[in-house]
């Protein structure tokens, strides 16, 4: 049953203003972690139910009568629920100490809860409407966190982001109404037999693209990218962390992946496309990173960067390269959700962003600095860290697909990616102690807790990774190459 | 009834780029969004009404007046002269568009399979779109959420 992955957070975020007149910060701060605690549990729970048993796919019913609620959990939905979940609660415990010095903490819980509810249904729907609306649901709630500081600069990228993302649903919503006007049906699998009985209409190209350049902007591949960098950076740290840890995982790449592989498959050069966006996004997004002073900033050009390596996976779609998409997204979302935070632990300690006004701080905050380069170390791919064994799999997949050129400059830029974390390290935490900052102390205890959970993540699936691929990643890439071929089966068309 | 209902459209669409006060434009738009949706009803559409008049006509509109409504009344923008002469422009040239371009494309899509989710408006609303409801009440309550949150100090202030 996967409706609490919906029902839990928009319950709680409907009464999270009443707590908040009841209690401004204990309250929603014990409600909120323990909903995200219950969501992580559920979805190991749901996961290794999907393992055992397969796809699930729930109806609802009021009444004894059946409503058109149906949610379907497959390996890729329970990977994409697992993310979500593990950063949704480290973001949480995170701002019990984080968001003290912003008002109106219950509503940034109540948005937060909603982005969540958002992001779950995404994940869990099979109709394509249904998936643009909870599209919707997250972004509306994402503007509003991104804004939350109302700072002039927060707005700013808020509203950059609103424009930009108008764009893309703009896109996305053409696309379905033609592929609607196409094949008279919303839901993927039916949409799928339509487009393959259209046998190869110019019209169904055009879909594609418009699908491509709607989630790709969501996803901020290159060169749908512009609203990325302002957005990741000025929004306050956790919803930071989110973003670049999630949602742009979860509306770009799960979305796209989701709807262009299940409906068109990989004909008519998706795949080459999916490449050369990838390839393009890692060498841009690394090289922007590199001269870049504010570490939000070089840390959101970064996940541009790591974008481009999911999408190369995905393009690239053998097995192998699927397989290692998955694990770099699962991974990803992990590291830069830690360093997104972290980086908020600096802001919040010094009151800069700024590289060049740190250093020496690995001295005073000793777990922000190790978390930090166990994060850095995890997306640059450096073993025996998660990160190293996911980039491992899209080289080599690349390799076995004779793409030697693409092998080569993805390592490369992978290169970069070390070099890049390495200047964040010695700027900020290594060097001589500005003595600006000699009276900073360590942040506080749960935003300590929630990054020591993260960087022990990354530690732990970069140890037992054969068991984390088998259990969590092997699902989701089987579900993904073979379509959704299962549901349609489960669901009896 | 075709006719009537597109001039009500047409005639809505209009007051809501002409209206300089931001909650009558609002409403014009709102009426605009009920008039397609009614369109869309007439033409077999089931579908597209559904969508029209529950997002647009509904839930955009709440959130429009929700927010004009929390924003201040400043003193009106001097229209510039030239602007208003381009929007009829513009529009004599969208129709010639519409005329010339879109009869074709439409003619091209009656051979295409028609639709086969299609029904009465509460068979469609209420059986057949069921969860697009639970998104819609998430998306009023993110948006509530975000004027709340984004007008927080204007309402401590005062």
């Amino acid at each position: 049953m996967s409706i609490p992955f919906i029902a839990v957070p928009l319950i709680l975020a409907s009464i999270m203003p009443l707590i908040g007149k009841i209690s401004k910060r204990f309250l929603p701060d014990l409600l909120t972690n323990t909903a995200f605690l219950f969501l992580l549990l559920y979805s190991v729970f749901a996961g290794r139910q999907t393992l055992l048993n397969g796809a699930d796919v729930w109806k609802a019913w009021w009444f004894g009568e059946a409503l058109n609620i149906t949610l379907v959990l497959d390996g890729f939905s329970a990977l994409m629920l697992l993310t979500i979940s593990l950063i949704g609660l480290s973001v949480a415990l995170y701002s019990i100490n984080y968001m003290e010095h912003y008002e109106a903490k219950a509503n940034f819980y109540a948005l937060l809860l909603i982005m969540i509810a958002g992001m779950n249904g995404l994940v869990l729907s099979n109709d394509v409407f249904t998936l643009y609306l909870f599209l919707e649901v997250a972004a509306i709630a994402s503007y509003g966190l991104i804004a939350f500081g109302l700072q002039r600069d927060q707005l700013e990228a808020s509203l950059k982001y609103l424009l930009l993302s108008s764009v893309a649903t703009a896109f996305i919503l053409l696309s379905i109404a033609i592929v609607f006007g196409l094949t008279g049906s919303l839901q993927l699998d039916k949409i799928a037999e339509g487009i393959s009985a259209s046998n190869g209409l110019p019209v169904a190209g055009f879909c594609m693209a418009l699908f491509i350049m709607g989630f790709g902007l969501k996803a901020a591949i290159v060169p749908f990218h512009a609203w990325l960098p302002d957005a990741h950076s000025s929004a306050p740290a956790p919803i930071s962390a989110m973003l670049s840890g999630v949602l742009i995982k979860v509306s770009g790449i799960y979305a796209l992946t989701r709807v262009c592989f299940t409906i068109f498959g990989m004909q008519g050069g998706l795949g080459q496309v999916l490449m050369l966006l990838g390839i393009v996004s890692i060498l841009i997004g690394a090289i922007q990173a590199l001269g870049q002073n504010d570490i939000k900033r070089m840390l959101a050009f970064s996940s541009i960067s790591q974008i481009g390596y999911i999408i190369l996976g995905l393009g690239v779609g053998t097995p192998l390269g699927i397989l290692g998409a998955m694990f770099h997204l699962f991974n990803h979302a992990i590291a830069k959700g830690l360093l997104f935070l972290n980086s908020g632990a600096l802001e919040q300690a010094t009151g800069t962003r700024e590289l060049d006004r740190m250093g020496g701080l690995a001295r005073k905050m000793p777990i922000t600095a190790g978390t930090s380069v166990v994060g850095s170390l995890a997306i640059a791919g450096v073993p025996p860290l998660n990160g190293f064994w996911s980039k491992l799999l899209i080289l080599l997949a690349l390799v076995e697909a004779k793409y030697y050129g693409l092998a080569l400059i993805a390592a490369l830029a992978g290169i970069l990616t070390l070099w890049y974390y390495l200047i964040i390290q010695r700027r900020a935490f290594f060097g001589k102690l500005n003595e600006t900052w000699n009276h900073i102390t360590e942040a506080p205890f749960w935003m300590s807790f929630s990054v020591l959970l993260l960087a022990t993540a990354c530690v732990l699936i970069g140890l037992l990774f054969p068991a984390v691929i088998l259990d969590w990643i092997k699902p989701a890439a089987d579900t993904f190459a073979a379509g959704i071929s299962q549901t349609i089966g489960l669901l009896g068309f | 009834m075709h006719i009537f209902l597109l001039l009500g459209l047409v005639l809505c669409s209009i007051l809501a780029v002409f209206f300089s006060d931001l909650l009558k434009a609002a409403i014009s738009l709102a009426g605009a969004s009920v008039f397609l949706a009614l369109v869309l009803f007439e033409m077999g559409a089931t579908y597209a009404g559904v969508f029209e008049i529950s997002v647009v006509a509904g839930l955009i509109t709440v959130l429009f007046i929700a927010t004009i409504s929390l924003t201040e009344k400043k003193e009106d923008a001097k229209h510039n002269k030239r602007m208003r002469l381009l929007f009829p422009l513009v529009f004599i040239g969208f129709i010639l568009i519409d005329v010339l371009v879109m009869s074709q494309y439409l003619v091209k899509l009656s051979s295409l399979a028609g639709p086969a989710e299609t029904g009465v408006f509460g068979q469609v609303f209420w059986g057949g779109r069921t969860f697009d409801l639970v998104a819609q009440i998430a998306i009023i309550l993110a948006g509530v959420f975000c004027v709340l949150a984004l007008f927080r100090k204007r309402s401590g202030d005062e």
